[in-house]
């Protein structure tokens, strides 16, 4: 299929539009869901009205972005069915199974949330049932991006068996391997926080506009407990980020090079209008830290509701410095003085901001709620646009869910006859060099004689349980060639 | 592409892709009414100061939004089917309409924060700004109906294309001629009407029985207004019906005269003819609860009375059926069937018993759900019909399977000469099929190869033991 032109626009930044307005509302969703029961909870144990109304405003907030995001990825597979139809109907041929499992979860989610919201006073006689019937929706959205993340983690690292295994077998609407990727778990711990951070730091933001717009002390009293209720569930989740973070990138790097090194190095699209985005994200996050552990640092002396005590905030502050400095050795040092800078600035800054509102942390809610936001948003933009593009030239990840003959004809915004030729496939080692260059890789050849010649099957099998990569075929070769006693 | 075709479990693709869709189009027939009347019940209220109206029409957007989201979230299921099981089919789909997907997308985006956001949550807030309410109101109807004259135009196209499939090297995105095929304009006022019809003969039974059960005498009023308002206004659009699918129908047979054949005496006259009993039940029902109910609104009853006027010139414009035997006796009989009824509602309205019986209500209830069902057949029939449920004519899907492909050839190939349907091809027994179709074959005018000779002669071979 040839792609659809759209209005001159690369078909890359329309996808990038959908896509990032659907993360920014589905992720709000699904954090959102998790605010709501955990204030409903709070609100009931401790007879406190004033949370329980927080998480009803809340979820009737939820109910209506739930479904302006649902229309938005309506609007996501109509553009890439457009853009990319190739690539569209061969992942959702590969992935059927769990996308239609998806869909279920999709609808108890939508009926759940809509019986829990429009319910909520019918029930009011019923509370435990009504917030067994929100804690429902945590294990349903949890399901469901689940798979999502399988999914998205497949696109960034296939992984070499799965690839291989894909290829051997054909799409078959469900592929445990593909599913089980590399960084699928990675991806899937580091959304899941990221989302419940992102909703609880949105919902205070949002609690900080009300306060700036009310005159009423009730009302500023709810808004600024509230408020605090979310940032404190917000900056727990938080915490957990950058260190998921580190090793999620660390599977990058082993699985998704080329992704890893764009990233890192700013390389194409990560490096967007003269500006890093990746670094960008990081220093974002610092600040972050730093504003929120003001905040908490300010407020540890007194007595006021979700204050920390001291010991844990300087706790966490040097945890994360130390954590940084790590990251400094990992990586550069410009890196660990940089987020060093803006965290205590922002510390800094969060402080004075509390302080110039007489204790009210409208200001800071506010700050951060921006600052999460631009995140989520940069983090989503950085891992799309880190992997090899789709459209200026044939990723190796590709060859995935693409038999090789037809490799030729996809993402490529040019007709089939003027993509040129593959180069010819380069002639199939023979086993005795397979095992030279496998199996010197990290062992001399000398210690292969030690062994049996009918114990190849195992040890060959063990081989790659330690990370040798052979293919399903390369290892059949290699056991064969050593089980018939022959050189190598 | 050549894509591999993902078995299902149980059924065949075609029923699970049914299941789907039948899941989400009730749900969506729904909210597209209901948004539709509320902004003018709450007119109405506005201008007679009549709260009943407003309330009315804020319980039917209620009812709306808690469906929004269900409904909204099996939607998204219906592109997951098709690109899953018909990959290449919707692939191609979808290059053809993609600037009208786009569209309904801003469409959809509009309505659904017009409905929020500007309509459903300000409802206690603008009590005293009812004029702007209504107005958004009328801009989420307005968009909620472009949603779906989008997709009755994508959907017709699929019964009566109006344009070829594209090629598979070929970037489409809009063709007028495939957007406004020749039953579009059917389609999409055969399901105006439809949904208005369907939907509030439901509620309206619905309502009567709240009204059966109300004890609080307000209440009790309330409901007992609300669905006779509902009820009545349910039936009158019924009207339309006929006279749209008549018009409809024809186009079909001009059009996608196989399709035509599979509904009348074909494979699917059998679900056909049950919505028309549905139907009968339910105007029976509803007739003679407004001509008691209503006895003494005669522009109303000379309405209905009209109604079954526009009826009975619809069964004479049609062919003759050959249930009865002969042209004669079925004319004869449909017309004493319509002027004896028409005399028993009018007999009905002078003698009849008033509305308070406690049967009345589940009679209401049974009438709203039959014109449900009507409704769910309708659509069942009209895909069922359609050449390997794809484009007729124009492009097979790949994904059908060689039964879908044979029927259709049979149904191209011999009805069109026969004066007998489908149906009655597939009653004969014992007939050698083979010798049939090699005899048939050498009329004049029959063009058929061997391979098409083959499978129709194991069709009939299959379908006639």
């Amino acid at each position: 299929m040839t792609p659809m032109p759209f209005m001159g626009i690369p078909p890359k930044w329309i996808i990038a539009f959908f896509g990032l307005f659907h993360t920014s509302v589905g992720s709000l969703a699904i954090g959102i869901g998790f605010i709501v029961v955990v204030a409903q909870i709070i609100g009931y144990r401790k007879r406190v009205f004033r949370y329980d109304l927080f998480a009803k405003r809340t979820q009737l907030f939820h109910v209506c972005i739930y479904n302006i995001g649902t229309i938005n990825a309506i609007g996501l597979v109509f553009a890439l069915s457009g853009l990319f139809p190739q690539f569209w109907v061969h992942i959702m041929n590969q992935f059927f199974w769990p996308f239609v499992i998806e869909e279920v979860l999709f609808f108890l989610l939508a009926t759940t949330l809509t019986f829990h919201y429009f319910f909520w006073d019918k029930l009011w006689g019923h509370k435990r049932l009504h917030i067994a019937l929100g804690i429902l929706l945590i294990p349903f959205f949890f399901l469901q991006i689940y798979i999502i993340n399988a999914i998205g983690g497949f696109m960034l690292t296939p992984g070499y068996q799965e690839a291989e295994a894909t290829l051997r077998s054909g799409i078959i609407g469900y592929d445990f391997r593909a599913l089980y990727n590399p960084s699928f778990l990675m991806l899937h711990l580091h959304r899941s926080f990221a989302n419940v951070s992102y909703a609880g730091f949105f919902m205070a933001g949002w609690c900080g506009i009300r306060l700036y717009l009310t005159k009423i002390k009730e009302k500023k009293d709810y808004y600024e407990d509230c408020g605090r209720l979310s940032f404190n569930i917000a900056f727990a989740a938080l915490l957990s980020l950058p260190i998921i973070g580190y090793f999620y990138s660390h599977v990058l790097k082993i699985d998704a090079p080329d992704a890893f090194w764009n990233i890192m190095l700013g390389r194409g699209d990560v490096h967007l209008g003269g500006i890093d985005t990746w670094w960008l994200k990081h220093l974002m996050v610092a600040a972050m830290l730093g504003a929120a552990l003001g905040f908490y640092s300010r407020l540890s002396r007194s007595k006021e509701s979700f204050s920390l005590p001291g010991f844990l905030v300087y706790g966490i502050a040097a945890f994360y410095f130390i954590f940084y400095v790590a990251m400094g050795m990992v990586m550069t040092w410009a890196f660990f003085f940089w987020t060093v800078v803006f965290a205590a600035g922002s510390l800094l800054l969060g402080r004075h901001l509390v302080s110039f509102h007489q204790g009210s942390a409208r200001a800071l809610f506010l700050y951060i709620g921006i600052l999460s936001f631009c995140t989520v948003m940069l983090g989503g933009y950085v891992r799309e646009a880190g992997r090899p593009r789709f459209v200026d030239r044939i990723a190796h990840y590709d060859d995935v869910y693409v038999p090789e003959e037809r490799q030729q004809y996809l993402y490529l915004p040019v007709k089939p006859q003027d993509i040129p030729r593959l180069p010819a496939e380069e002639k199939e080692e023979d086993a005795a060099q397979l095992i030279q260059r496998h199996c010197s890789r990290c062992h001399g050849l000398d210690r292969l004689r030690t062994y049996a010649r009918d114990d190849w099957d195992r040890i060959v099998r063990v081989m790659r349980i330690y990370g040798t990569r052979l293919s399903d075929r390369e290892a059949e070769r290699i056991t064969a060639h050593l089980t018939a006693g022959l050189e190598y | 592409m050549d894509l591999p075709i993902i078995q299902t479990p149980l059924f065949p693709r075609y029923i699970w892709m049914e299941e789907v869709i039948y899941s989400h189009i009730p749900i969506a027939t729904l909210i597209t009414a209901f948004l539709v009347l509320a902004p003018f019940m709450e007119l109405i209220g506005y201008k007679r100061r009549d709260l009943r109206w407003d309330r009315l029409a804020r319980s039917l957007v209620f009812f709306a939004m808690i469906l929004y989201s269900p409904g909204a979230a099996l939607g998204t299921g219906i592109p997951i089917f098709i690109i899953g099981l018909y990959p290449e089919f919707w692939a191609r789909w979808s290059n053809l309409f993609f600037w009208p997907l786009i569209i309904q997308f801003i469409f959809f985006t509009i309505d659904v924060i017009f409905l929020f956001f500007f309509y459903y949550l300000p409802w206690d807030r603008m009590m005293d700004r009812k004029r702007r309410h209504i107005f958004f109101g009328f801009v989420t109807a307005f968009f909620g109906l472009a949603i779906q004259a989008v997709w009755d135009a994508l959907g017709s196209y699929t019964l009566t294309p109006g344009a070829a499939f594209p090629a598979v090297t070929e970037a489409v995105g809009w063709s007028a001629q495939a957007f406004f095929n020749p039953t579009y304009p059917f389609l999409f006022f055969h399901r105006f009407f439809g949904n208005f019809s369907y939907t509030m003969l439901l509620v309206g039974g619905v309502l009567a029985l709240k009204y059966m059960r109300a004890r609080v005498k307000s209440e009790k009023d309330y409901y007992g207004w609300a669905c006779d308002v509902t009820f009545s206004f349910g039936f009158l659009s019924f009207f339309a019906m006929p006279i749209i699918g008549y018009g409809y129908a024809k186009v079909i047979q001009a059009k996608a005269p196989v399709a035509f054949h599979a509904i009348m005496g074909g494979h699917v006259s059998g679900a056909f003819t049950l919505k028309m009993v549905l139907i009968l039940v339910f105007v029976s029902i509803a007739a003679t609860y407004l001509f008691i109910r209503h006895k003494n609104k005669l522009p109303m009853l000379a309405a209905v009375t009209a109604g079954f006027g526009g009826l009975y010139v619809v069964l004479h414009l049609h062919p003759a059926l050959d249930w009865l035997g002969s042209a004669v006796a079925w004319r004869t009989a449909y017309s004493l069937i319509i002027v004896g009824f028409l005399v028993y509602l009018w007999r009905m309205r002078a003698r009849g018993r008033p509305i308070t019986e406690r049967r009345w209500p589940w009679l209401m209830f049974a009438a709203g759900m039959a014109a449900f069902f009507t409704f769910a057949i309708g659509g069942f029939v009209r895909e069922r019909s359609k050449n390997p449920y794809a484009v007729y004519l124009q492009h097979e899907k790949p994904e059908a399977v060689p039964e879908e492909r044979d029927r259709f050839l049979f149904y191209r190939v011999c009805i069109g000469c026969h004066h007998q349907n489908a149906g009655d091809l597939l009653k004969i027994r014992g007939e050698n099929w083979r010798a049939r179709v090699e005899r048939e074959r050498r009329r004049l005018g029959v063009d058929l190869t061997d391979e098409e000779a083959g499978r129709i002669i194991r069709y009939l071979e299959e379908n006639t033991r």
